[in-house]
């Protein structure tokens, strides 16, 4: 498994991210927006999104390493989960705080495992 | 206890996630996790085997301009095979005056329903993709770069479209299946406050999937401006060269940049009137009148976004096969971008028969008819081309001469509305519906197809039937102006826009219009028969100058780069070359 380098690295026209950007952003706003019981949708759709996006930057070289982009995204989506949280959506608000949790949890986890303490 | 629908779609997403994970985990190598340093891509080897993976993988994650060229525009047929059908089911209820093919369907209700998808989709689904199609193709080969400036948000732009398609054709088929969730019936100008208070889901979901594709339509202008800017070649496409097909998907770029922002907007202010309580449209609020300001702000510059780019490719094409260069090619730029600037300061003369200030009416009359002018420039350049060229009458070469004849029609009686007084009499009549679409199917569609027909060898390295594209253009010239004319008739005896049904004094002409439309429909099907037959079986070009450019000098960018193509490829061998056109033409 080592050996074989990944397909971003082995094709140069080709990228198994933006597909997935698209489809988490569609997921994302309409889950969210419709809420209800189209919520669990929305929160699938956030962290498609926020692992795609992750994907993408470090592919394209626009990251090094993968806990600052992580860290980034999941603040980004935690903070308009707060501010959901503020004006009054419960629901909204949660489901986009937790997705945003898990980001910057999944951040912690990466920066441990670069640094050797995992 | 029952299964509630949240636990269904939490497994449904958590499922979904894994399928995802566990694809990519085939594709990525996750132990090699390092940084890949600079960008992945650019370094093209000229050797399809290295750039992509093979057979469906290849489509899915492929961030090359050309394959997305095909993706965007195979999208864009499909999308006008639904705008067709669903306008094939309206001409057939209007052929009478009552309420009878649709009854037993969803009577009126579907008709609406018909009416605004049939709007949205050819807009939005069928002209704009297909232009992106040819811009992703060829713009980048035309500036002599190696790929779009981001190739990556290139490939997001174009996912957006299919999800936010289904978005906005849902309401169609989950009635279907028992999910009540129903067709916008909004129209597709969406006025307010009809669009605010309508009930339903349905109409949310079509709104959302409306503001996801203007996402992804203004993520690609922005790789276009940014692709002619930045990625030129400055040396061999100095500005003094650059093509005007180039130059008009510039222009367009630059127009989706200030005129698409409004719209997502507004459609979110429209989302959270309807979801959230908010009184934008609302009597209180802004009222009906702040849509209409929002919604053409935005809706004119679009006919430009719409119209500009075909008008490039018509003036790319013309002097192709009429052997002499574009008559006053700079002015055919400075018509482009006088258009461009223009189109935004006459939005309200879709909005006289409101009440508006008589001063601020007169005052967008006049630059409506400013802007005739240089459409007019524009048209006489065409024809000082034509005049005393040798003209070879090709498919393109048709559809190109078919796009002037349907322009004019569709520009004249454009004049006449964007008069005043003219217009009270005619505001919401079929003279308007006539109008437009001599411009939107006639001006626009007969370019879109005049490029397909041109760069067919390019895009798939196989021939087009002449014959069957000779039927297409005949069959579509001929029905299109039989059906347009016929609706501009209408419009003269009084007959109003948007209804299922009508007094019997207008059946005649409804019935010559039906007609019309069946034989353009025959035009589209031999269009997408010969499309899709050709490109599996079609005749291999035997040269990279299927056209005889050379001999006019007109040996453009995109011609040397498949010439150059086809030279490497028989350097490489037969085989591969064989095996790699094969893959292409099958997609
Ligand atoms: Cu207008």
């Amino acid at each position: 498994m080592e050996e074989q380098p990944g397909l971003s690295e082995q094709y140069t026209r080709a990228s198994p991210w933006p597909v997935f950007v698209a489809l988490g952003l569609v997921l994302t706003e309409f889950g969210v927006f419709l809420g209800n019981y189209l919520l669990p949708v929305g929160v699938g759709g956030v962290l498609l999104l926020e692992t795609s996006v992750v994907g993408i930057l470090r592919e394209s070289g626009y990251v090094d390493s993968l806990w600052p982009a992580s860290l980034g995204v999941g603040l980004l989506v935690g903070g308009v989960g707060v501010a959901l949280l503020t004006v009054g959506r419960f629901n909204r608000g949660v489901a986009l705080a937790g997705a945003g949790g898990i980001a910057v949890l999944a951040a912690v986890g990466f920066f441990c495992y670069e640094r050797g303490y995992l | 206890m029952a299964v509630s629908p949240e636990l269904v779609f939490s497994v449904l997403m958590g499922l979904l996630l894994l399928v995802v994970a566990g694809w990519l985990t085939r594709l990525e190598d996750w132990q090699a996790y390092t940084p890949v340093g600079g960008g992945g891509y650019g370094e093209s080897t000229g050797h399809g085997h290295e750039e992509k993976p093979a057979g469906l993988t290849r489509w899915l994650t492929t961030v090359d301009h050309k394959d997305l060229g095909i993706l965007y525009s195979l999208f864009g047929i499909v999308a006008f095979a639904w705008g067709g059908i669903t306008a094939m089911l309206m001409r057939v209820e209007l052929t009478t005056p009552g309420m009878d093919f649709l009854a037993s369907f969803g009577g009126v209700g579907l008709y609406n329903a018909l009416l605004t998808t049939h709007g949205i989709t050819m807009l939005f689904l069928f002209a704009a993709p297909l232009i992106f199609g040819f811009a992703n193709y060829m713009v980048p080969l035309l500036v002599d770069a190696d790929d779009m400036a981001f190739p990556r948000i290139n490939a997001i732009a174009f996912w957006i479209l299919p999800f936010a398609t289904i978005l906005m054709w849902a309401g169609f088929f989950l009635p279907l299946v028992g999910i009540d969730i129903q067709a916008a019936k909004t129209s597709w100008t969406l006025y307010t406050p009809l669009s605010s208070t309508m009930q339903g889901t349905g109409v949310d979901v079509f709104l959302l999937g409306f503001h996801l594709s203007g996402f992804s339509t203004t993520m690609g202008a922005i790789n276009f401006i940014a692709t002619i800017v930045a990625e030129r070649d400055s040396v061999s496409v100095p500005w003094s060269k650059l093509d005007i097909f180039s130059w008009t998907i510039l222009t367009q770029g630059g127009l989706i940049l200030f005129a698409f922002p409004i719209l997502t907007a507004a459609v979110t202010m429209l989302l959270l009137d309807r979801n959230f309580g908010t009184m934008f449209f609302a009597g209180e609020g802004g009222g009906a009148m702040l849509w209409q300001h929002l919604f053409w702000f935005f809706g004119h510059p679009e006919v430009y976004i719409l119209v500009l780019p075909p008008m490039g490719l018509v003036s790319l094409i013309l002097p192709k096969f009429a052997g002499r260069k574009l008559f006053g090619f700079k002015f055919v730029v400075y018509s482009t971008l006088a258009i461009g600037i223009l189109s935004f300061g006459v939005w309200a003369h879709h909005m006289f028969t409101t009440g508006m200030n008589p001063r601020l009416t007169a005052s967008f009359m006049a630059i409506s008819l400013a802007i005739g002018i240089p459409s007019a420039v524009k048209v006489f350049n065409w024809i000082t081309t034509l005049w005393n060229g040798k003209l070879r009458m090709t498919a393109p070469m048709l559809f190109s001469v078919g796009f002037v004849q349907n322009f004019i029609i569709g520009g004249v009686t454009g004049v006449f509305l964007a008069a005043v007084p003219f217009d009270l009499v005619m505001q919401d009549t079929y003279y308007v519906v006539g109008h437009f679409h001599f411009i939107v199917f006639g001006a626009i569609g007969f370019a879109l197809f005049a490029a397909m027909y041109y760069w067919f060898p390019i895009m798939t390295g196989r021939m087009y039937d002449r014959r069957l594209a000779l039927w297409h253009f005949w069959l579509s010239i001929i029905g299109g102006n039989i059906t347009f004319i016929a609706m501009l008739i209408l419009g003269y005896g009084g007959m109003p826009r948007r209804y299922a049904t009508y007094l019997p004094q207008f059946m005649t002409w409804h019935a010559v219009a039906t007609v019309g439309a069946f034989i353009m429909t025959f035009g589209v099907v031999a269009f997408i028969w010969n499309i899709w037959q050709s490109a599996q079986y079609g005749k291999r070009v035997d040269s990279g100058d299927p056209w005889n450019l050379k001999q006019s000098d007109q040996f453009t960018n995109e011609w040397q780069w498949y010439e150059g193509k086809r030279q490497t490829m028989l350097a490489d061998g037969g085989e591969e070359d064989a095996d790699d056109a094969e893959s292409n033409a099958a997609d």
